[in-house]
């Protein structure tokens, strides 16, 4: 392109940016201007209308010019060029129609002509369907610049005056003379705009439905832009600005965006375009258009007077230049090409220097210590060298390069039998058909989407032009190999797959500059290196480097499902198999694999896509042993990066967000974003610290456990039994021989149905809890020689949780054992003492005993503890009847080697120790209402024995029970002796977060159905002693109660199908009270019956519950108390219509994600979608989960404060530490000093007047709007947030004694 | 993960989640306490569209018996009790066994005495048992009351049971009667007025209990006769009447005769609320409908053919499918009920390739399903799969 031409694009530009006045002036101008063209519009003078219908005449004559022409017309492109010619019309003919008058259509002629340009617009859409028809006709495949180039370019712009302006920018035109009123249209288009927004209805409704488009439209957009369809963007910008209706979703960030587009590629003329369009949708350009418009005039080296003019209309908009290089996000080209054009008119201007962190200080008081620089710390190093580390380092970055990992499965190889092999052949020649197919299908997908984006709809064109068409063929691949055979949810699978595009694309690309930047990152973490100063992970990253540039915006929730289910349909379309997989003797045609089918729940339908059955039949016999996994779902080869910011932390290329919510909420991430940065330092530093932990797998736990997983399972110990050992269907789904014989009985088929069901349920359960199992193991096994890391992010409370979901240590029993420290530590003088007590506390034997006594008793059962740890399997099986065995054995095993090795004190240990806090919950709210009793009762208050909170609770409900026996309560009496610590211990664990009495009851009703010699409870109904399922002997149970094995669950009996009620056995005594009741006149030969046991259980778990509510009542007034005051100080902030937000006492903001259901609706294609999402926040906040949330949730915000506050100073002592939730792990040689370190922050914590601080938060946030002070609801909120309950006389101090705080 | 055959993980990861619909509360929510740790998933894959909450026929039913605010409709005129005393009994003077349900003020349990016929009246609401009671004084133990719903006999869920809801099994035994081979006479006729806010949810759970030859009809042939409003025309309707006709009435027509006795305005009965209260008729039409008292006898070989309780859900589960979209071919539903090929179905059940759901006949519909669950060459007959009823969702 020539310079001239940009020359003169450089001065159309400057035009379009030229004011009249001084900015001082501006408002009253508009205004004037306002009042000026209105009274013209309403009293036109007869000389305008004769002037008005002149244009009419013209504009008329010209259409019809117009429509001649287009019928002539060849080519589409020239098509969209008439169209232009159109809208430039009246301005040819010297006219200038008020803009009033056209859009009002008041004027006759201009009606009719805009009928005849209906009229032409519609031919011309018609003639284009009609030629982009024949033209998919003749040619399947149109080249991509062939429709490019009918992509229109130029705008048709709404303001005459702005479209002639154009027009004459581009025709090169000297400026005319009524170029001042342009520039005085220019600064009233966006008043005009402003003050009809202003006076615009706050219609809720319409405008959210208005929001989520526009989320559409940006997200198109931007993903144009990243692919590379910047010419599209700009159509579809140009086609909604064209149309009144649609230009109402445009927003400024559109035009912005579309314009940063065209100026990075350097060109001018389509950038003023949009400015143009910018201009004419009477908004304000802001500080990124003049950014996105300098960098452009700096990319193509313009002359100095534009760029002057430009940077005049900037400083006039009340813009300072300095923000250009400090509020705009620009990579470093970008920012230099913008400075290479203000030096031009400035030649003295440097920019500011890159925003350098301020002294970024953590102002809460519980940190200061973190942060203090003195005394000098030395924090703790890994025990690899720098050069282990970065090999390590390059091994993740491979696996995240690759994005999956293939890791091979631990199941049983099976026997290579000619049909494996066969089945295995078939698969992979099905699977390279399938490839091209999706190829193919890909291809024509994309080729219709694009087609839609070019008559200007949003459609899924760029989103598919994301990924390259292999990454997505090999993602529908996985998808259909992962599919279970019952099938997927639609919904579900297509939401995965959307998401699935979305995380790829997010993937960094500077490995480079990350690959240097670790490495320096390393000297902080390895052992053989020097920092110049010991500081935190992540200072030392932020030290090395300027922050990233920000994270992009998550795609609605609907482009997500759209998209994937356009990919879903492909796979449906594409995958195909020979019809005789399914019947041998069929003709050899091709039939589906993927199946539409639809399920029913209740009169609703539900879309499933299931696989046939005979593909899945495939799968089963070729048994391949391949197990593929994402790679952010597996630990990390290396340390994670440190948390710097709410989205940037953990994996290395792979973004992921620290604060994970409910369902795609976006309210939390707005929050965190708004959050000044230092006051997240708390989260950011405890989160990475907890990532930093390495670990390594416990070789010969797992040992066993493959022993065991490979042969029979055993569900006793958690380990799940292969398939085979589950009830088999004795023909698939086909009916038994038995079925089809008239001469059954109808009831007996009915029965051989609920029996075929159990057993499907039966096996089908079993084969998730195995599926489950397998991926733990496998990658167990896959990492066994290795060291890695669990990068850890934390839910919207602030609670952490590791990112890898499979393999971590928050799982079961078994998962926890199989985990270790990397890092050892040698046991020093109490490590052994520690041992022995974690081993006791495992077995949950000695639970209400002194530490001492807990250690004396590991003395006593040295010899079975030895036993254990020698021969697992075959000795003395001691450590199985442990509460949590694998773990138990885990450490039977550590403690035989600290005993024999010659000095235990030397012994260098990797198992962690675990510290639980009793009733973590209650613990809380005993130290928040300083409330003695309850204080003493969770063990807050030093005592030479653990109090045992369950214990005491139930002891007052058995006072309780006792006063009511005596008053004859029959219920009362009848649960004398059966009132214990386990019947309620669930209840008062739960109630602290919000067990409702209906759940509540529930739970005790469980427990009650436990205890086997209830009172009159029918045998057939009763599980066997607790750990024997009764399935075991049953007719179809293989595996031998010797083995200790059973085919059940754990949690007992499958419920049958629906009147699948086991028939009553003979028992024909047990009646219901109620029939007992009204019996009355019955004849003598039935007996009178008696209460039923659900009857009876119902209603002494009814009693239970209540008593129990009772009793935490009496006992803990005060957590009482501050429970009502959050709940009634949620319900009111709901009512005011805002969700619930507070702060942690470290800084981290938390909103409650609960509004109320919103649906949203896809249509077309294989199946219209619906779902409803609770989480949009232009929602009404959903008040009872507001009101039910708060307690718990706040409690839990609390909790994980004070996990991570123990996190950091664990960390400044050099500890590794770990936690689940309350449970806090270290090694056994360092448990005293995070002992020590835990209740010290306790103390802290809550010597922070912490409800006081979030009533005035809470007053701050709701109620000091002078607009809605008047409310009802915000009058009542004040009150009850100012009575803040009243606190009790506990000495907070006195935690720091108690031994069983924590333990 | 990327692994065959496995259904469960990715639920999992839903019932993780605070409001994943009802599957993961009711059933994997016992599999996520075992094993999997909750919420413990990515970042970024954190958002997972819950499906909505489902409001559930029988089969949903709660735990907990909350339909207090149900309002219940009463014969209270002497006379229609009289006609229909005189419609069912006929001549005949022996002592048959009548089950009624929610008798409430007890008109037609009167009637029904002094004919002679012996009574067990199942009433669920308990303020009109004393009342009932009284009326079996003088009848020599022909009457007997108990509390119970017959509606809500043998609830899905296996949670305790309150009275009035209770099972089958209990109250039968209790009775003392003994079940019958199908293809003997019914041992008792069941008669009551279906609850008028839910017509349908009850004709579909008393259709599944007899399709599955499950609750009552574990029983025998149980003869019904009930009083129902409007659903009475649906379950007559066959594609002769297109607008009424649906999978109610297909399933109705298969299982059963269905003979219309008698029609009665709405007038003459009452509506009570909750607590026994007479509640006055609010709308207008409801005053001009009619009830129709109509008889559901079991055919006595519905059973013999391909058809049975062992496969029944199919039938059912095709029959739902296909009048979903009631005006689509049938080719196109059966695209996604059997991975058959479908032309070769119809050509099998001499039906062209045009043919809409609505324009089949019951006796068609029993047709298709016979031929394909027949059909001797594919080892895959359906697609349906009972499991995804309970899991998926």
């Amino acid at each position: 392109m020539s310079a001239v031409r940009w020359g003169r694009g450089a001065a159309g530009f400057g035009r379009a940016l030229w004011p009249a006045g001084s900015p001082g002036l501006l408002a009253e101008e508009g205004a004037l201007g306002g009042v000026w063209s209105r009274k013209r519009s309403s009293t036109a003078s007869p000389c305008e209308q004769d002037r008005r219908k002149d244009w009419g005449h013209a504009e008329l004559l010209e259409v019809l010019k117009a429509r001649v022409r287009q019928l002539q017309a060849e080519g589409v492109a020239e098509v969209t060029v008439k169209r232009v010619a159109v809208a430039r019309a009246p301005e040819a003919g010297g006219a200038q129609p008020p803009r009033q008058a056209q859009a009002g259509a008041k004027g006759a002629a201009a009606t009719l002509s805009s009928r005849w340009a209906q009229k032409l617009d519609s031919d011309q859409q018609l003639m284009e369907k009609r030629k982009q028809r024949l033209e998919g006709k003749l040619q399947k495949r149109v080249e991509k610049g062939a429709w490019q180039k009918q992509l229109r370019l130029e705008p048709r712009l709404l303001s005459r005056k702005l479209a002639s302006q154009l027009q004459h920018w581009e025709q090169g035109a000297p400026r005319s003379p009524w170029e001042e009123q342009l520039a005085q249209l220019l600064q009233e288009a966006p008043h005009r705009l402003s003050s009809e927004a202003a006076a615009a209805p706050a219609d809720r409704g319409p405008e959210s439905r208005l929001e989520g488009q526009r989320q559409r439209l940006l997200s198109f957009f931007e993903c144009c832009l990243l692919t590379g369809h910047l010419p599209l963007a700009h159509h579809v910008l140009v086609t909604h600005h064209s149309k009144s209706q649609q230009q109402r979703l445009l927003t400024l960030s559109m035009y912005n965006m579309v314009m940063l587009g065209w100026a990075r590629q350097g060109s001018f003329k389509e950038l003023t375009y949009v400015f143009f369009m910018l201009k004419d949708a009477g908004l304000a350009p802001d500080l990124q258009s003049y950014a996105a418009a300098l960098q452009c005039m700096g990319r193509l080296d313009q002359d100095a007077g534009t760029i002057r003019r430009c940077l005049k209309q900037m400083a006039q908009d009340g813009l300072q230049l300095q923000g250009l290089f400090t509020a705009v996000p620009l990579s470093a080209e970008e920012r230099a090409e913008l400075l290479r054009a203000v030096r031009k008119a400035k030649p003295t201007f440097t920019p500011p220097r890159p925003p350098v962190p301020p002294p970024q200080v953590n102002t809460s008081p519980l940190l200061r210590e973190i942060y203090a620089k003195d005394p000098a710390v030395s924090y703790p190093r890994l025990h690899l060298s720098l050069k282990e580390l970065q090999g390590l380092f390059q091994q993740q970055l491979r696996v995240e390069m690759a994005t999956t990992i293939t890791v091979e499965s631990v199941e049983k190889v099976p026997l290579l039998t000619k049909e494996v092999l066969h089945a295995r052949k078939t698969l992979a020649g099905l699977r390279t058909r399938w490839r091209t197919a999706l190829y193919r299908e890909l291809q024509e997908t994309k080729e219709s989407e694009a087609h839609a984006a070019r008559e200007g709809r949003l459609s899924l064109f760029p989103y598919l032009c994301l990924l390259s068409e292999k990454e997505i063929v090999r993602v529908l691949l996985q998808t259909l190999q992962a599919l279970p055979a019952q099938g997927e949810s639609l919904l579900f699978l297509a939401h995965e797959l959307g998401l699935r595009v979305f995380k790829r694309k997010q993937l960094r690309n500077e490995v480079q500059e990350l690959e240097q930047r670790y490495s320096k990152y390393l000297h902080l973490l390895a052992s053989d290196t020097q920092v110049a100063e010991p500081c935190l992970p992540r200072q030392h990253w932020e030290a090395l480097g300027v922050p990233e540039a920000p994270h992009e915006q998550p795609w609605p929730m609907s482009v997500v499902v759209q998209l994937g289910k356009q990919l879903a349909e492909v796979l449906v379309r594409a995958a195909q198999m020979p019809s005789s997989l399914a019947a041998p003797r069929s003709p050899g045609t091709l039939i589906p694999v993927l199946y539409h089918v639809y399920s029913f729940r209740s009169f609703r339908q539900i879309g499933i896509l299931k696989p046939h059955p005979a593909f899945t039949q495939l799968l089963e016999t070729a048994a391949e042993r391949t197990l593929t996994f994402e790679s952010t779902d597996v630990p990390m080869l290396c340390p994670p990066l440190p948390w710097t910011s709410p989205h940037s932390g953990a994996f290395l290329l792979s973004p992921t967000k620290m604060m994970r919510s409910v369902e795609g909420s976006q309210q939390h991430q707005l929050l965190l974003e708004r959050c000044p940065p230092a006051e997240l330092h708390g989260a950011l530093d405890a989160l990475t610290q907890l990532g930093n932990c390495a670990w390594r797998v416990n070789g010969r736990v797992l040992d066993l456990v493959l022993e065991l997983f490979t042969d029979k399972g055993c569900p006793r110990l958690g380990v799940p039994a292969p398939p085979s050992e589950a009830p088999r269907p004795p023909e698939g789904r086909q009916a038994p021989k038995r079925c089809l014989l008239p001469e059954v009985s109808p009831a007996e088929k009915a029965e051989m149905r609920r029996e075929l069901a159990r057993r499907l349920k039966v096996a089908r359960e079993m084969q998730s809890l195995r599926a489950d199992a397998l991926y733990r193991l496998s990658l167990a096994q896959h990492l066994r020689h290795r060291v890695f890391w669990l990068p850890h992010n934390m839910d919207f409370r602030g609670r952490t949780y590791p990112c890898s979901p499979h393999f971590n240590h928050l799982g079961s029993d078994l998962a926890r054992a199989l985990l270790e420290f990397a890092q050892g530590r040698p046991l020093g003088p109490h490590g052994l003492n520690w041992l022995k007590i974690h081993l006791v506390n495992l077995t949950g034997l000695k639970k209400r005993e002194s530490l001492q006594a807990r250690r004396d008793y590991a003395d006593e059962l040295m010899e079975d503890i030895l036993d254990s740890a020698d021969r697992p399997m075959t000795g003395r099986k001691w450590w199985m009847e442990a509460d949590e065995p694998w773990q138990a054995l885990a450490c039977c095993m550590e403690v035989a080697r600290a005993v024999r090795a010659p000095d235990p004190t030397a012994y260098v240990s990797h198992f962690p120790v675990h510290q639980d806090g009793s009733c973590n919950g209650l613990q809380h709210y005993a130290a928040l209402g300083r409330d003695s009793v309850g204080a003493a009762s969770v063990n807050l208050l030093p005592s030479d024995l653990p109090q045992d909170v369950y214990s005491e609770v139930a002891a007052q409900v058995e006072v309780f029970r006792r006063q009511d026996a005596e008053q004859g309560v029959q219920v009362a009496q009848v649960l004398e002796g059966f009132i214990s610590r386990k019947v309620v211990k669930q209840t008062v664990m739960t109630v602290v977060y919000g067990v409702t009495r209906y759940g509540g009851r529930l739970q005790i009703e469980k427990r009650l159905r436990e205890i086997h010699d209830f009172p009159q409870v029918r045998g057939a109904e009763t599980p066997g002693p607790a750990g024997r399922c009764p399935v075991a002997g049953g007719h179809w149970a293989a595996g031998g109660p010797d083995t200790g094995s059973c085919l059940c669950p754990p949690w007992g009996p499958p419920a049958g199908p629906m009147g699948a009620s086991p028939p009553p056995q003979s028992a024909r005594g047990h009646w219901p009270r109620a029939i007992r009741r009204s019996r009355g006149n019955l004849g003598p030969a039935h007996a009178l019956p008696s209460p039923s046991p659900q009857d009876f259980v119902w209603e002494a778990s009814h009693y239970l519950v209540r008593q129990v509510f009772n009793s935490l009542q009496e006992m803990f007034s005060g957590t009482r108390s501050i429970q009502r005051w959050l709940t009634e100080s949620a319900r009111l902030i709901s009512h005011t219509g805002s969700a619930v937000e507070w702060v942690t006492p470290l800084g981290i903001p938390i909103i409650q994600p609960y509004h109320r259901d919103s649906k949203v609706m896809i249509k077309g294609g294989l199946q219209s979608l619906t779902f409803s999402s609770s989480v949009d926040t232009s929602q009404k906040p959903n008040t009872l989960k507001q009101k039910n949330g708060f307690p718990p949730n706040f409690i839990h915000s609390l909790d994980s404060s004070h996990m991570m506050l123990t996190a950091l100073h664990c960390y400044r002592k050099g500890l590794t530490f770990v936690s689940v939730h309350d449970c806090f792990w270290t090694h056994a040689a360092d448990v005293a000093v995070m002992n020590q370190v835990c209740r010290e922050q306790f103390v802290r914590l809550h010597s922070q007047p912490i409800l006081h601080n979030l009533s005035r938060f809470l007053i701050e946030r709701f109620c000091s709007d002078p607009r809605t002070s008047k409310s009802i609801w915000v009058s009542r909120l004040t009150d009850t947030l100012l009575s803040v309950p009243k606190t009790g006389t506990f000495n907070l101090e006195q935690v720091k004694h108690s031994t069983y705080f924590f333990s | 993960m990327w692994v065959p055959g496995v259904g469960l993980l990715s639920r999992l990861m839903l019932s993780a989640l605070t409001r994943a619909g009802r599957f993961c509360i009711l059933k994997s929510g016992a599999v996520r306490l075992m094993d999997v740790p909750a919420g413990n998933r990515r970042g970024l894959s954190d958002y997972y569209p819950h499906l909505m909450p489902s409001v559930g026929f029988g089969k949903s039913s709660s735990r907990v018996y909350r339909c207090r605010s149900e309002t219940k409709r009463y014969i209270t005129s002497p006379r229609v009790a009289e006609t229909l005393v005189r419609i069912l009994r006929g001549k005949r003077k022996s002592c048959q066994l009548f089950l009624e349900c929610n008798p409430g003020p007890g008109i037609l349990t009167r009637a029904l005495l002094e004919s002679g016929a012996k009574v067990v009246a199942l009433e669920s609401d308990e303020t009109f048992i004393p009342h009932l009671k009284s009326l079996g004084k003088k009848v020599n133990g022909r009457l007997e009351v108990v509390y119970c719903d017959f509606f809500k006999l043998d609830p899905r869920s296996r949670g305790i049971l309150t009275p009035p809801v209770m099972t089958s099994d209990m109250l039968f035994q209790y009775l003392g009667i003994e079940a019958q081979p199908w293809s003997k006479g019914a041992p008792l006729k069941a008669i009551g007025i279906l609850p008028p806010k839910n017509e349908r949810s009850a004709l579909w759970k008393l259709l599944h209990d007899l399709y599955s030859c499950t609750s009552i009809y574990k029983y025998g042939r149980l003869e019904n006769l009930f009083i129902t409003e409007k659903e009475c025309r649906k379950i007559m309707a066959n594609p002769q009447n297109p607008g009424l006709y649906q999978a109610l009435s297909v399933l109705c027509q298969i299982a059963c005769g269905i003979k219309l006795l008698h029609t009665e305005s709405c007038l003459s009965f009452g509506t009570y609320t909750a607590n026994g209260q007479l509640a006055k008729q609010k709308h207008r039409e409801s005053l001009e409908q009619n009830l129709c008292f109509i008889q559901l006898t079991p055919h006595r070989n519905l059973f013999t053919g391909t058809l049975t309780p062992f496969n029944y859900d199919v039938f059912f589960h095709m029959l739902r499918q296909c009048f979903m979209k009631r005006n689509a071919k049938l080719i196109d539903h059966l695209h996604s009920l059997s991975p058959i090929d479908a032309m070769h179905i119809l050509k099998q059940i001499k039906k062209n390739k045009d043919v809409k759901v609505i324009d089949m006949y019951p006796e068609d519909f029993q047709h298709l399903f016979e031929t394909i669950e027949c059909s001797k060459d594919d080892n895959y007959k359906w697609l349906y799969d009972d499991f995804m009823e309970d899991v998926i969702i």
